[in-house]
């Protein structure tokens, strides 16, 4: 469970978010709406604990009851997906997935962790990928192969920057769909930034509007 | 009127494609004329001096010579060791500091060592480092216990290792700003937070992620470095080794030396010299893709942290003892400049003076003009074929293909043979020693990069702006100069004092082509820097930094207040 307690957000002086507060239950998706510049995305990156500096924020994080907050992100272990899938372009499709595979925390020789990887890209049906580079792929598939080597690195909590808005409304529709059975199968928090009602619906979660300084 | 205004385009068109193409065969015809000049005279061929036949004479003397195995030695050491110092150093820096207060302060002290010439840095730096230097006048007698300078070789080492460091901190400056500029390419921010939320170390991500991809935007720059520190004449008789000295060097004697015949053994080192930068450039790809091929495993091993953290923190750190040495390098000059006596070991003139200064006012008066005149010309007109052939890039790229393939050449080869390949037609066309042919050279050099520098910004400029322009009824060149020139004005400023930079660093075409009747602020400073006279060449290579420091500043501080003084200005009529 990830919970954020009083949470306020300032930028020069000027407060953007104040005393925001929310819990996410494992395996739920809480989506988050508002303008832009009203502090969706800093929230997100203080999430994740990647804060721009020029942006003050204080706010308690606790995930399952331990507090995050004064960690940094790779001891925070938490997932994030942005617009771009940000594949890494000089690996091929196969060493992004294993990148992710934390071996020696998993406790995975190196023929388990090829297996590993290799069992996700069957789920898609990218198997004879697994040796190109990202840029054979659609925009769909690195989508959902960006999403899978987010899940393999196992984190605790998910963060979503409007994954869907570079998609074509068709594949986005499907994309959605994946990324909520994924969510589901991990049973992890995860808190979806977006501009896109749809998305809301589609996966059927709980939503908060910032609307500069007015949450509802 | 339509079938009119369709002339007047077309006629537009064919004139920029003629002057493109004028401009392009002006950019080709010195580079093959000047490697004509250099590979004939290397077999024996050079009807000026009465030899008509082709032989390989000259190659046999060159190898004959006693100094050329050391040379080529010193050379190969220190050129491979300076690049690959100054990468490592300039990638650990980005890759410790990115993100943080400290790549600001970084960023600030890239300009100042980038303006400054390499020859004014190399007195600075023996200043700073020799025996009797300011380096050890600040730790003695209190640590060192010295009352007499002591005697060490520190400068003008026979391992060119000061030379290394010269080079190391004049390119990594470079370097840096190189890679600041090619990060934005490959959006670093997101894929380092998608690599640290995956629990990887960020030097990690640097190591795994940012370095595969940064690596090929940079290959040309660090070619560029490298041919650089393997040619480089000035900073070598400044304070590089002298028995043997750098190959570079000793060819530069060569063709120098009375004895007219020591030319074609020089032509046929320059050969070696461009095919040394060949194999070197070769040596440095191979390596990078046998350690690529090795280390591609590691990208994906699934391994958080990397073992080179403590390497990579080491380097960066070293990075600010550039910094530090660069600064005290040039602090170092005007304090010789106003010195009237300082005993060793003391830290400071016992007592200073402008009698120095005024006694040389004169000549350091017409040196300045004739610097500025120079650096002036060959960068306006740089600016000018930039942006014409920048249009013609912009309107058809394949337009541009010749020029584009033979521009970054003088960057690659060496001056020492190339230059004086363009001295036998200089002199063969009458045209050495006068200032028109000083500037064609240094425009030869000041051009690559004032083109580097400026295609970025001008090719991404939004063009719907300047159609915008015309459909408001404004005539197309009014609105060229008024709307486009104006916005790319930050850009425009950058290229030109990047363009007096690089023209007040010219030392071997300023000497090539100006034959000694012209003599600019580098080429008076680096013959002195020999002589020992230390107030006198303090003088000179603290004006030679000056003036490209003070252009570089205004450079950045001008476009902003031209644009508030002419929005202030408008106000008080509005």
């Amino acid at each position: 469970m990830l919970r954020i307690s009083n949470f306020n957000l300032t930028l020069q002086d000027n407060p953007l978010i104040k005393n925001l507060s929310f819990t996410i239950d494992n395996g739920e998706v809480l989506t988050l709406m508002g303008p832009s510049g009203c502090g969706k995305s800093s929230l997100l990156n203080y999430l994740s604990g990647t804060l721009e500096t020029g942006l003050v924020a204080e706010g308690e994080i606790t995930l399952n009851q331990t507090r995050i907050d004064n960690l940094s992100t790779q001891e925070r272990q938490v997932g994030i997906l942005y617009q771009t899938p940000l594949l890494f372009p000089h690996m091929t499709n196969l060493e992004n997935l294993l990148f992710a595979i934390d071996s020696k925390g998993q406790g995975l020789n190196k023929v388990q962790c090829k297996e590993l990887a290799m069992s996700k890209l069957a789920e898609l049906g990218l198997e004879v990928k697994a040796n190109n580079l990202p840029t054979s792929l659609s925009g769909g598939q690195k989508a959902r192969i960006a999403l899978l080597r987010t899940l393999l690195s196992s984190p605790k909590y998910l963060l979503l920057d409007e994954p869907f808005s570079k998609l074509d409304p068709e594949l986005r529709q499907s994309v959605r769909r994946f990324t909520l059975e994924q969510v589901k199968k991990a049973n992890i928090p995860t808190l979806l930034v977006t501009h896109d009602e749809d998305d809301v619906a589609a996966m059927g979660s709980k939503l908060i509007q910032l609307n500069h300084l007015n949450h509802k | 009127m339509i079938k009119q205004s369709f002339f007047h385009y077309f006629a537009k068109l064919t004139c920029l494609r003629l002057l493109s193409i004028l401009i392009t065969i002006g950019l080709i015809s010195p580079i093959i004329l000047g490697l004509a000049g250099t590979v004939l005279p290397a077999f024996d061929y050079l009807p000026a001096l009465s030899h008509y036949t082709f032989s390989l004479k000259p190659w046999h003397n060159l190898f004959q010579s006693p100094e050329v195995y050391g040379s080529l030695k010193l050379t190969l050491i220190s050129g491979l060791l300076a690049t690959f110092l100054s990468f490592i150093i300039a990638f650990s820096t980005i890759a410790v500091f990115y993100e943080s207060r400290w790549l600001i302060s970084i960023r600030h002290t890239l300009a100042p060592i980038l303006a400054i010439p390499h020859a004014a840095i190399a007195i600075g730096l023996v200043f700073v480092l020799s025996p009797s230097g300011w380096l050890v006048r600040l730790f003695s007698p209190w640590l060192t216990q010295y009352e007499r300078p002591p005697i060490w070789v520190s400068v003008q080492d026979p391992y060119a290792l000061s030379l290394v460091l010269a080079l190391i901190v004049k390119e990594t400056p470079y370097l840096l700003f190189v890679i600041l500029a090619s990060l934005d390419q490959i959006k670093t921010c997101e894929l380092i937070k998608v690599g640290t939320s995956m629990g990887y170390s960020r030097l990690s991500v640097w190591r795994k992620v940012i370095f595969p991809l940064l690596y090929p935007l940079i290959r040309l720059p660090l070619l560029v470095i490298l041919a650089f520190s393997l040619t480089v004449v000035d900073l070598s008789l400044v304070i590089g080794p002298n028995t043997p000295s750098t190959f570079a060097v000793t060819l530069f004697h060569w063709y120098n030396d009375t004895n007219l015949d020591k030319r074609f053994t020089a032509s046929a080192g320059a050969v070696l010299l461009m095919l040394i930068i060949l194999v070197s450039a070769l040596f440095w790809e191979s390596c990078y893709q046998v350690i690529t091929r090795f280390d591609r495993y590691r990208w994906s091993n699934g391994k958080r942290h990397t073992l080179f953290a403590p390497l990579l923190k080491g380097a960066a750190f070293s990075y600010i003892i550039c910094v530090v040495l660069a600064l005290l390098s040039l602090f170092v000059l005007p304090i010789w400049a106003f010195t009237q006596r300082w005993r060793f070991p003391d830290v400071l003139p016992s007592s200073w003076s402008f009698k120095k200064i005024e006694q040389l006012s004169p000549l350091l008066f017409d040196l300045a003009c004739v610097s500025l005149v120079i650096a002036f010309i060959s960068t306006l007109l740089a600016l000018a074929i930039s942006i014409l052939m920048l249009e013609q890039k912009r309107l058809k790229p394949a337009n541009t293909k010749w020029f584009d393939r033979f521009i970054y050449l003088p960057m690659i080869l060496p001056q020492v043979g190339f230059l004086f390949g363009i001295q036998v037609f200089l002199i063969w066309s009458n045209n050495s020693g006068s200032l028109l042919a000083v500037i064609g050279l240094h425009l030869l050099y000041v051009l690559p990069y004032v083109y580097l520098t400026l295609s970025g910004p001008y090719l991404a400029y939004n063009q719907d702006f300047y159609v915008q322009a015309i459909c408001l009824n404004k005539h197309p060149t009014a609105s060229f100069f008024k709307i486009k020139l104006a916005m790319l004005k930050p850009a425009l400023f950058s290229a030109f004092a990047l363009g007096i930079a690089v023209s007040f660093a010219q030392y071997l075409p300023t000497l090539t082509a100006g034959e000694g009747r012209i003599n600019t602020l580098t080429t008076e400073a680096v013959a002195l820097a020999a002589s020992g006279e230390r107030k006198k060449v303090g003088n000179m290579a603290m004006l030679q930094a000056l003036f490209p420091l003070v252009i570089f500043m205004l450079a950045q501080w001008l476009p902003r207040v031209w644009t508030n003084y002419r929005l202030n200005f408008q106000s008080i009529f509005r």
